[in-house]
This record gives structure tokens, C-alpha cells and sequence, in this order.
């Protein structure tokens, strides 16, 4: 399967995706803020997010 | 898919317009409309015929006629490194979103919309929302793209959203809420309009509390911005895991098919702009020119008939009845809106309108400007109806009249044209502004004379004091 997409979504149309749902998203917008506050009370234990890309060497 | 003695492929024979999509290329021979899949497009277009939607799709004709075929019907040397063949019925006429109306935009939107959503249920997913994957038979929209179609990987957000708003929501917004025709636009950029660029134009709070605007548009842009070096495959992870999904999708789907369908052009929404030029005759004038036009139709019946400034489409109404389709262009936008939504609730498949000005007709565009096929090359007609039309060409947009049956004659079909002489109350309205010795080649004398250079008139007969008819063939 192709993995990669010929087409770039775009991380930004990504997010805006989560917006435009309207009540049917909002349960998931809740999740993605729940899971960083409990990471930001360090509840849970701390993964990298939403991370800059890596710089090319 | 173009028509009649066209070649827009390039060396290797691959129809350039769709070589961005490496799994799924199109070709256009003289044989027909191929498709070349990959391995991996073969798998997709396996996954696709499997459900039943895909008969569902086939019967009601919301996707054009495919078939798979043996690699042996391609033309020799393009089967090298393919998987399967397949092929298309042909599209009559092929046309673009910047020659489609505010109405033919939104309903190709809404129908691109509904596919996607019956896709996601048979766990199928649209990867792509390009408007150049709808085409016309007639008033209704075909969806022409079957390499489009993909299994849905759970929990990933639409790939095409950012490609529909850019090629469908943000001109129909733009031209909904704020008056401002798509065309130029579209033309001028054939992957759309950005979401930086939407924005720009919804500049004021008010224009921001417009349906639609602030997710789609305002807070489009400004994720964009922000997130420009973030990686979206960590982003996908994380909105998996916070349960994005098929409900999801599906649920935008809709919330933008109840936009797209809300959205009003008010302009779009008045009567016939062009109907001061009908004022011009009594009944029994129309009706001679109706039975000038009808017997000219009637002696090449078949083949495709242009009606170059159709305003409210009369004429390629009559001209219907013998051609087998009829491409209907006017550069009036409000009047091509209207009669695209009357054919269409008439449900005519034998009749296309296009907003087109042909003192500008629309070029080759994108790469070695083969992407997009200029209007000529897409399938000439056997007949052209030039109806109270030479007179706005000529004078208002100072083509020589010469030049103008030039290009007429350049088209290779039979012609029927009307000449309204320097007398008739319209001709004398568009030189009312110009000084009095303005357009001189303009006259009865002058046109029947560079008509008479390039055409063999058959029959002429006079519809009005100051206007006559010609029914003409292309000398050889």
C-alpha cells in the first residue's frame, strides 16, 4: 500500500479539521488538550509533541 | 480526454494532465480514454470494485463508464512497467472549473462532497478534491478521477481538504460573499486559491462571521502559519490517538456539504442580463431567425454544435433538436448561472454552458502549457452559431471584423452568423461612446466581404430591417 501520499495535506488543514467538525470534534479536541495537560502535570509520562521537524545535516 | 484529432500528450503518450498521480495516469489515444495503474493502483481499484458501491456508482452514473481491459489495448511500448489497463468512456466535451458557473462549481463541489461521503461508508476515501476530476454530460457532473478512490486508513484526516477548499470552497465564498468572480482567479492559478490568499480578500470582522469563513478560511490560514515546520506525521499520530476517525470525517463532510449547498451568489440570482438584446426584435423576427437557425441545425444532424454567445440559450435549445450536443458559451457570468440552473432542472445531458469570452478565449495552461487544453483543442464543432454577437466582439472589444471571421474560420465548421448593420439600434448603443469615425471596417459591405474570403455563404436571408442572417461552410 502506498504509504506515502502524492498529495501533502498540510499539518495546519490537518488541525483545522478538528474545527470545522463542529460538536462531532469537539470530544476529540477535548482528548488531544486532556492528554497534554496531563502530560503538562506530568500525570502521564512525557512524549515528544507536535516536535519541529528535525533540521537536514 | 480530449476529442477529435487531438493530441495533449506528451512524448511518451501519458495525458499530462493527470501525471501527478503516479499510480494512475491517463491516456488519450485514438482508441480511447486508457488509465494505466501502477501495482499500487491496481490494489486500490481491486479494493473499489469489490464493494458494491462501485456498481452503485457505475448505474447511477455519478462516475464515468470504466472497464479493466488487457494491457494488450494499449498502444505498444505503453504497458511497459503497468500493472492493468483501464478504460473510460470518453467525456463529449471536457471543460474547466474557471469556464464553470457559481452554480456548476457548487453542485460539482456538493457531488464531489456526497462521493466521498458514499465512499467512507464502503471504507473508501476520496485521496484527492481536485474540481479538474469533475467533468459535464451536459448539466449534470461526472466524476472522472476512478484512481481518486482509496481504502481509508482509520483515523486519518482527509488528505484533500486543503485541495477542496482551494479549488471549490474558497471561490464559491469568494464569490458568494463578496461579489468576486472566480474565474480570473482559477485561471490564473491552476492548483486555487491559498488559504493566504482567501483570507486577504475576508479582511474585515464582518466578512470573518460569514458562514464558513473563520474555520475554513481565518483559522485555516493561521494554522498553516504556525504549524508551516511542524511534521504532520506526528500531528496524524496524535490525532489518532485522540480518536479522529470515519464519524469524524464523515461528520465534516457534511458540516461542508451544508455550507457549500447554503451559499447564495445574489447577483447570480437575477433575470436574463442579456435580455435588452432580445428586445430588438418583434415575434415574427424571432421566429424567422428560430426557423433560420432550426433548418440550418437540421441539415447536419449529429455532431457538436458551439452557440458562441448563447445568452439565455434559445438558440442551442433549437439547435439541440438535430446536434447531438451543444457546448453553450457567453462571457455574461449571471447569464450562463441561469441557464445552467434551467437546463439542469430540466435534466438535459445534451447541452454545457460556459462562461467563456471569446476575445479572450481560455489558453494551454500549466506544464509546457499542455496541463490544460486551450478551448479550440478540445473537440472543434461541425457547427458554429455566432448570434447577435459579432457586434460586441468587434466593437466593444475591437477585434477587426476580418480577424474575427478569421477565427471563426480557424474552427473548420459551418457557421450561421448574424450581422446587425451600422443602423440597428444596438450597433449605434456601442458607438455611442466611441468617436464618429470608430471601427470604419465595421459595415454591412466590409463583413460580406471578408465573410465571403474564407466562407462559402449557401443562404442568406434578412431577420430584421437592419439585420440579417447567414448560413456559411468553410472554403477548402
Amino acid at each position: 500500500m502506498n504509504l506515502v501520499a502524492y498529495l501533502d495535506p498540510g499539518t495546519g488543514s490537518m488541525l483545522v479539521q478538528l474545527l470545522v467538525g463542529g460538536v462531532a470534534a469537539a470530544g476529540v479536541v477535548a482528548r488531544l488538550y486532556w492528554d497534554r495537560l496531563l502530560r503538562l502535570l506530568r500525570i502521564r509520562k512525557d512524549k515528544p509533541e507536535l516536535s519541529q521537524a528535525e533540521p537536514d545535516r | 480526454m480530449a476529442a477529435r484529432g487531438v493530441n495533449l500528450a506528451t512524448e511518451a503518450g501519458i495525458e499530462v494532465g493527470s501525471f501527478r498521480d503516479p499510480d494512475s495516469r491517463v491516456l488519450v489515444t485514438a482508441d480511447g480514454v486508457f488509465r494505466v495503474l501502477s501495482d499500487d493502483g491496481l490494489a486500490e481499484w481491486e479494493a473499489l470494485v469489490a464493494t458494491p458501491l462501485w456498481r452503485e456508482l457505475q448505474e447511477d452514473g455519478s462516475v464515468v463508464a470504466t472497464e479493466r481491459v488487457d494491457l494488450d489495448a494499449l498502444p505498444s511500448g505503453l504497458a511497459t512497467g503497468a500493472a492493468a489497463a483501464l478504460r473510460h468512456a470518453r467525456v463529449r466535451f471536457v471543460s474547466y472549473p474557471y469556464e464553470w458557473t457559481f452554480s456548476m462549481l457548487q453542485d460539482a463541489a456538493l457531488a464531489h462532497l456526497r462521493l466521498n461521503r458514499r465512499a467512507l461508508d464502503a471504507d473508501l476515501t476520496l485521496k484527492d478534491a481536485s474540481s479538474y476530476n469533475v467533468q459535464w454530460l451536459g448539466s449534470r457532473p461526472v466524476f472522472v478521477d476512478v484512481g481518486s478512490f482509496e481504502r481509508l486508513r482509520e483515523g486519518e484526516p482527509w488528505a484533500g481538504y486543503r485541495q477542496f477548499c482551494m479549488l471549490f470552497l474558497y471561490p464559491l465564498l469568494l464569490q458568494a460573499h463578496k461579489d468576486l468572480p472566480f474565474h480570473a482567479l482559477l485561471r490564473g492559478s491552476l492548483e486555487g486559491i491559498p488559504p493566504h490568499d482567501a483570507r486577504a480578500v475576508f479582511s474585515t470582522s464582518r466578512d470573518r462571521l460569514r458562514k464558513g469563513v473563520l474555520a475554513n478560511v481565518v483559522l485555516h490560514a493561521r494554522l498553516e502559519d504556525r504549524y508551516a515546520d511542524v511534521s504532520g506525521g506526528e500531528v496524524k499520530r496524535q490525532m489518532r490517538g485522540a480518536g479522529f476517525g470515519k464519524a469524524l470525517l464523515d461528520a465534516n463532510l457534511r458540516k461542508l456539504e451544508k455550507l457549500v449547498g447554503g451559499l447564495r451568489w445574489r447577483a447570480g440570482e437575477t433575470a436574463w442580463t442579456g435580455y435588452g438584446e432580445h428586445n430588438t426584435y418583434d415575434d415574427a423576427s424571432a421566429a424567422r431567425k428560430a426557423e433560420f437557425v432550426r433548418e440550418a441545425a437540421a441539415r447536419r444532424t449529429g455532431g457538436l454544435t458551439w452557440d458562441v454567445g448563447c445568452n439565455d440559450g434559445t438558440y442551442a435549445r433549437i439547435a439541440a433538436e438535430s446536434a447531438d450536443y451543444v457546448v453553450a458559451l457567453d462571457a455574461d457570468h449571471a447569464t450562463v448561472d441561469a441557464l445552467y440552473r434551467a437546463l439542469r432542472d430540466e435534466g438535459r445531458p445534451d447541452i454545457l454552458p460556459l462562461v467563456v469570452d471569446v476575445t479572450d478565449p481560455s489558453p494551454g495552461l500549466g506544464w509546457r502549457g499542455l496541463e490544460r487544453a486551450p478551448l479550440e483543442r478540445r473537440g472543434t464543432p461541425d457547427l458554429t452559431l455566432c448570434l447577435a454577437l459579432v457586434h460586441h466582439v468587434t466593437i466593444t472589444g475591437n477585434v477587426p471584423v476580418r480577424e474575427f471571421v478569421g477565427w471563426l474560420a480557424s474552427l473548420d465548421s459551418a457557421l450561421v452568423i448574424e450581422f446587425p448593420d451600422r443602423s440597428d439600434p444596438m450597433v449605434q448603443k456601442l458607438l455611442s461612446g466611441k468617436p464618429d469615425r470608430a471601427n470604419p471596417d465595421y459595415d454591412k459591405a466590409g463583413f460580406e466581404a471578408a465573410l465571403g474570403e474564407r466562407f462559402q455563404v449557401d443562404r442568406m436571408q434578412p431577420v430584421s430591417e437592419t439585420r440579417t442572417l447567414y448560413e456559411a461552410r468553410p472554403r477548402a
